[in-house]
């Protein structure tokens, strides 16, 4: 009874003063739209690097010789044997110098085979990667990155023309995109077949990548092949391997951490305003409960109970702050959603942090509207009726 | 006879030590159910403190005050409070209307503390209102109203609770005499319908009105008069 009481009496009053009312949310609205964009922010920009680095295989494992006859093909048709393994990709490298009409460098070249197209996914800046059907015998195709382009003076319109591999002609049939991509700078890509013609002798293998079934068992994976690849290369307890396997959990903890820390500062300037937010709240109730305390002392006079006087502000800051909140809400999730857009990430409501940001608007109403409502609802009656 | 406010060997005293003030000394007085009475006095002579008891805002330092058959100093807030709702009807010298509140919920307003529904509480408001031919101003705010008008909603939320007693300071003070005199018009006739009317005044012609005339000077009763001056 006390509650419907009270509740008319301020939904009453928050009608009766719409602009101190409206004045009163702005401090919320201000604070949990900045606590709500912010936080979009950091979560939109960290799900972007994530994204972009699942792209690059966290479920890829990378086995590298250590000298350029320790692993071969049959270590790879081994290999492809284990479980949890998807795909097994072959490459073999070789120095050599490139030249085009204009320029020529010494590069690294990388025969691939046309697994390496799946496992890698390189990024294509112009043109197309090698095609899997004429990777026979002697297709002398080839895939240059940007930078080596670059070295080479070559541009865009340069796909279909021919450059040098040592004395051999060449055509290329595109360029990568080296802005997205680990370790592509500077390196040429040729059909595995031709590389075993010109630049490397079988059986011997560069590099075997493999991708597993999912990212959780790379650790297992890399256990087991560790184990495979000892035993076939005869390497006994206590000597070094003659290989070296990598994966991506390095990377994903670096990236880890920094999601961590970009949360952590934007979560930090998100609460400096909410506290801004909440200090101007709690002016604005202060001044607010102080020039009704002769109000107060009337209602005290015809018959309101503490309870009643305490409880109709309880449900003033509540209403206000929740409105406010709802309000900070809609618009912090327009300017995270703008914000989104223009980063290029994808929008995404959060309901934790809507429900967070709703909980702590109405804790800082209610603890700044209560508190010196309550105190103004202990004054003597008769005090609180001498007050000018 | 009904007696509606009883005070036994009264003293309330402010602050301590050598500066202690005795606004009431040793005050004994009876009211009775349908009386009009006047309380008097020099400025300081204690009236407010006096009417702050009656209206049970304040309870006595020393001595006894039984208001509606009630002993103040056995009441907690809450049941003093509730006495207040139920017993007395408050008219104040600057009306204290409810700000933001329309004429209407200024009046109906004792009765919602009191739990009585929305609906209920307004037409019996407006009752009230009507009577003191104030019904065409039920829709205003106490800022669109002229003085006289305010103290009208005032006295209709004094009486909307039927108290036992309505208590008025000063009523007329923030009036002009005209208006004044109408104000007055009106307790005497709700007097004559029996309520029991207490109002403090420095103006001896308005005191002249009521029935009984109480005057205090430094906290003491020194004259309590009945019949017409
Ligand atoms: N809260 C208080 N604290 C200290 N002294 C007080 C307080 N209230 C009243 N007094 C003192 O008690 C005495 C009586 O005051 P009271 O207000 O009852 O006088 P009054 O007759 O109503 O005067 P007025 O006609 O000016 O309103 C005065 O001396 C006053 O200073
Ligand atoms: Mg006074």
């Amino acid at each position: 009874m006390n509650i419907l009481i009270a509740a008319r009496l301020a939904f009453a009053r928050i009608l009766a003063t719409k602009t101190r009312s409206g004045l009163t949310m702005l401090g919320i609205i201000i604070g949990v739209m900045s606590l709500i964009a912010l936080v979009s922010v950091a979560q939109g920009a960290t799900s972007g690097i994530q994204d972009q680095f699942k792209g690059l295989g966290a479920r890829n494992l990378t086995i590298t010789g250590t000298t350029p006859q320790s692993i071969t093909i049959e270590d790879a048709q081994a290999i492809a044997q284990e479980p949890g393994i998807e795909i097994v990709s072959e490459t073999v490298s070789g120095r050599v110098t490139l030249s085009s009409n204009q320029a020529s460098t010494i590069s690294q070249i990388v025969g691939v085979d046309p697994d390496y197209k799946t496992v890698v996914d390189p990024d294509i800046f112009v043109g197309s990667f090698l095609p899997d059907v004429i990777n026979a015998n002697d297709a002398r195709l080839i895939v240059l990155s940007t930078t080596l382009a670059e070295d080479l003076e070559l541009d865009a319109y340069s796909i279909g023309s021919s450059i040098a591999v040592g004395s051999t002609e060449f055509t290329i049939v595109g360029i990568l995109d080296d802005a997205d991509g680990f370790g592509t700078r500077g390196t040429a890509y040729i059909p595995m077949e031709t590389a075993f013609k010109y630049v490397a002798v079988p059986p011997y293998l560069s590099s075997i990548t493999v991708q597993t079934v999912n990212e959780k068992i790379v650790p297992e994976v890399t256990k087991n092949l560790t184990a495979l690849l000892k035993s076939r290369h005869n390497i006994t307890e206590g000597r070094e391997a003659d290989f070296v396997i990598t994966d991506a959990s390095q990377i994903l903890d670096a990236i880890g951490t920094v999601e961590q820390f970009l949360s952590l500062l934007l979560g930090g300037i998100a609460s400096i305003s909410l506290v801004v937010g909440g200090i101007g709240i709690m002016n604005i109730m202060l001044v607010s409960v102080r020039e009704r305390t002769r109000e107060i002392g009337i209602r005290r006079a015809i018959g309101a109970q503490q309870s009643q006087i305490l409880t109709q502000f309880l449900i003033e800051a509540i209403v206000l702050s929740l409105i406010g909140g709802i309000i900070g809400v809609i618009i912090g999730e327009i300017v995270a959603y703008f914000l989104a857009s223009l980063g290029e990430w994808n929008f995404a409501l959060s309901p934790t942090i809507i429900l967070a940001s709703l909980g702590f608007s109405m804790f800082i109403g209610v603890v700044f509207g209560v508190w010196p409502a309550r105190a103004a609802s202990k004054l003597k009656p008769v005090e609180a009726l001498r007050f000018e | 006879m009904t007696v509606v406010v009883e005070m036994s060997n009264v003293t309330k005293t402010f602050g301590e030590g050598t500066s202690i003030v005795r606004a009431l000394d040793g005050v004994d007085i009876r009211i009775q159910k349908g009386e009009f009475v006047a309380i008097v006095g020099a400025s300081g002579s204690g009236k407010s403190t006096m009417m702050n008891l009656i209206g049970c805002l304040d309870k006595p330092t020393t001595g006894l005050v039984k208001v509606a058959g009630e002993d103040l100093s056995k009441l907690n807030d809450k049941k003093l409070t509730s006495l207040r709702n139920y017993a007395i009807g408050f008219v104040f010298q600057s009306f204290f209307l409810l700000p933001k509140t329309d004429a209407l919920d200024n009046v109906a307003t004792p009765l919602f503390y009191r739990g009585v529904p929305a609906r209920e509480a307004r037409k019996k408001a407006m009752e009230i209102l009507t009577k003191l031919g104030m019904a065409d101003r039920h829709t205003h705010q106490s800022t669109e109203l002229s003085g006289g008008q305010q103290q009208r909603v005032a006295i209709a939320r004094a009486l909307v609770t039927e108290p036992s007693l309505i208590l008025a300071d000063e009523p007329t003070g923030a009036l002009d005499s005209n208006t004044g005199k109408q104000v007055m018009d009106l307790f005497e006739s709700l007097n004559k319908e029996g309520k029991t009317i207490v109002l403090i005044t420095h103006d001896l012609d308005v005191a002249k009105r009521a029935k009984r005339r109480i005057t205090l000077r430094d906290g003491k009763v020194i004259n309590d008069e009945s019949g017409a001056a």
